[in-house]
């Protein structure tokens, strides 16, 4: 997964978010470390196709831009700070519809299903909806909901941020035994706790303009 | 099964729950949209019916009649009692059928003293035109619509009576009086055809004859130029151009209401399809994350605005159709033009053209959405 000299800012008045960015992401877990704003998720955003950079490329491993619908049905799954699953949907069938829109068979995404709410600890609140699932439950459902697409890219943004160490275990081993062959797995994170899956880290804090006048407030 | 599916019957469920959630949402917009329709198709309605009755009275009277009217009093000269007067409008002749009449100053009374019948007297040369309608018993007839056919009538006039044969008036015959009439042989009457009377021609336009404009011009030139007072002329003249103005205005009505109904569709659609999407921002980027199609989410608002346009104006053209003999006849319309009118109120131009508009509301409307669908993922979801 190839950034090639990417820049990125949100608005034509704004400061580049990301100024000739480039950067190859290999089979394993990056693990991208840096302060809240130095452009961590939004990173993330770009390599998934959900936002396009104003400059340079980048290059799936399928080949194509990252905003090819190919890719990011059947190759990416994504897992948001906030808000990944569908409210209306239990549990399962938000793992169904992530499979069947990355094109699995049924077979496929019932193993791929039972397998991960597995792992994650999530089999008795299978047919559960998300609101009435504890924040750790819900966020190792919108891993579970990523991982059971097996896709070749998957992109975490902050997936322990706020949770316990316990949920953070689980999600580590998860991701363990997700990541394996020519998968790539990049993970914003600022948590400590994920350094332990990392296969290479990549220091954000170097983007960012720092805010020197906090520092004079500790 | 099939991820589209799978979608689908997500974005049911979830616009089933908003609308459980919030029925004031698609209340508000059957509400809104079924009171236009129904206004709307009242209006439209209506002007249908003036037109099929004037068309009615268009075919009555016929395309290409003229009844022509002029007064003969004892002292014009005019006034032959027996014998045949001058034909002032025999240049007409050659230009299709005519027949001259006298309209006597008096009524006919048939035993029923309710039924006032108009009296009047033919000439011998017109017999050959009134054979259809003569009977054999007698050379009086009652030109009659609601009385029972060739039944025998006794009508008095002025102190005699006449023994008269009821007959349907043909078609060309139908200008001479709206209700019915006596038609009695010359000479039977002479007592009454001293007062004078209406001399009436009724005049049928060939196939080859000029315009009935030129025919009515060429008349009251005649009239001009032997120095004669113009006669009083009827023809459909003046209801074909009834017709053509109340057409006209149709047309307008149909086009402003039409423009209205799809404004209003689409501005209040419109609204709350942005404030809805707006609420189901983040599940919408959500599904797109997956991969769903940002056109498939549009479809949905698009079919749900139109779902319910359409619910709301059919619901309201079925209400028009079940209380039409309560609404056009509190608006003073004929139940018998009702009841003639009832096989086509419901498929007419008026509510194809309104369907038409809902729809193109319904579209405009789900139109801000497609715009919304465009903003990136990655901006929504953070």
């Amino acid at each position: 997964m190839d950034c090639l000299d990417i820049s990125f800012r949100y608005k034509p008045d704004r400061p580049w978010v990301l100024e000739r960015f480039r950067h190859t992401f290999r089979p394993g877990v990056t693990l991208v470390r840096g302060a809240s704003g130095c452009g961590k998720s939004t990173l993330l955003r770009l390599v998934a196709g959900f936002l396009e950079p104003q400059q340079g490329r980048i290059i799936t491993p399928l080949g194509t831009a990252p905003t090819d619908i190919g890719f990011q049905r059947r190759a990416l799954g994504f897992v948001f700070q906030q808000l990944n699953l569908l409210p209306l949907a239990s549990v399962q069938r938000n793992l169904a519809l992530a499979g069947s829109l990355a094109g699995l068979p049924a077979e496929q995404i019932a193993d791929n299903s039972g397998h991960w709410l597995r792992v994650l600890g999530l089999e008795p609140y299978a047919k559960r909806l998300p609101q009435s699932l504890s924040g750790g439950q819900q966020q190792r459902a919108a891993i579970a909901r990523a991982l059971v697409r097996d896709p070749v890219v998957l992109l975490l943004d902050e997936p322990t941020s706020g949770l316990d160490d316990l949920n953070a275990r689980v999600i580590v081993r998860a991701l363990e035994q997700f990541v394996t062959g020519n998968r790539i797995c990049v993970v914003s994170s600022h948590d400590t706790r994920l350094e332990i899956l990392a296969n290479e880290t990549l220091d954000f804090n170097r983007f960012l303009p720092l805010e020197r006048h906090l520092e004079a407030l500790v | 099964m099939k991820p589209s599916t799978l979608i689908v019957f997500y974005l049911w469920k979830d616009t089933w729950k908003r609308w459980c959630e919030q029925p004031g949402s698609p209340a508000a917009r059957l509400f809104v949209t079924g009171l236009l329709v129904l206004v709307a198709t009242v209006i439209l309605t209506a002007f249908q019916l003036v037109e099929r009755s004037l068309r009615e009275r268009l075919e009555s009277f016929g395309l290409n009649t003229l009844v022509v009217r002029r007064a003969v009093t004892p002292d014009s000269s005019a006034f032959f009692r027996h014998g045949t007067a001058p034909d002032d409008l025999a240049i007409l002749a050659p230009s299709g059928r005519k027949l001259r009449l006298r309209q006597l100053f008096v009524r006919g009374q048939t035993e029923w003293e309710e039924n006032n019948l108009l009296v009047l007297t033919y000439p011998p040369e017109a017999l050959p035109m009134l054979a259809e309608i003569l009977s054999p018993q007698t050379t009086a007839i009652c030109v009659s619509d609601s009385l029972p056919e060739n039944a025998q009538l006794r009508v008095r006039i002025s102190h005699r009576s006449v023994v008269s044969s009821v007959a349907r008036p043909p078609q060309w015959l139908r200008s001479l009086a709206q209700g019915d009439f006596l038609l009695v042989p010359q000479g039977w009457l002479d007592e009454e055809e001293r007062l004078g009377w209406l001399e009436t021609t009724v005049f049928q336009r060939g196939p080859t004859a000029a315009p009935m404009e030129q025919i009515i011009a060429a008349v009251k030139a005649l009239s001009s130029a032997e120095q004669r007072p113009a006669p009083q002329m009827q023809s459909a003249l003046p209801l074909l151009r009834e017709l053509d103005e109340l057409h006209r205005r149709h047309q307008q009505w149909r086009g402003v209401l039409a423009g209205i109904l799809g404004a209003a569709v689409s501005l209040v659609y419109g609204a709350i399809a942005v404030l809805e999407f707006r609420q189901n921002l983040f599940v919408g980027a959500l599904l797109r994350s997956f991969g769903a199609s940002a056109w498939l989410l549009y479809f949905r608002q698009w079919l749900e605005n139109a779902a319910l346009a359409n619910l709301a104006a059919i619901g309201a053209i079925f209400l028009i159709v079940l209380l039409r003999q309560t609404i056009f006849g509190t608006l003073g319309f004929p139940g018998e033009l009702l009841a003639a009118s009832d096989a086509n109120l419901q498929a007419t131009d008026a509510l194809i053209t309104i369907l038409v508009w809902i729809n193109v509301g319904a579209f405009l409307s789900s139109l801000p959405v497609a715009a919304g669908l465009r903003q990136p993922v990655g901006e929504i979801l953070n």
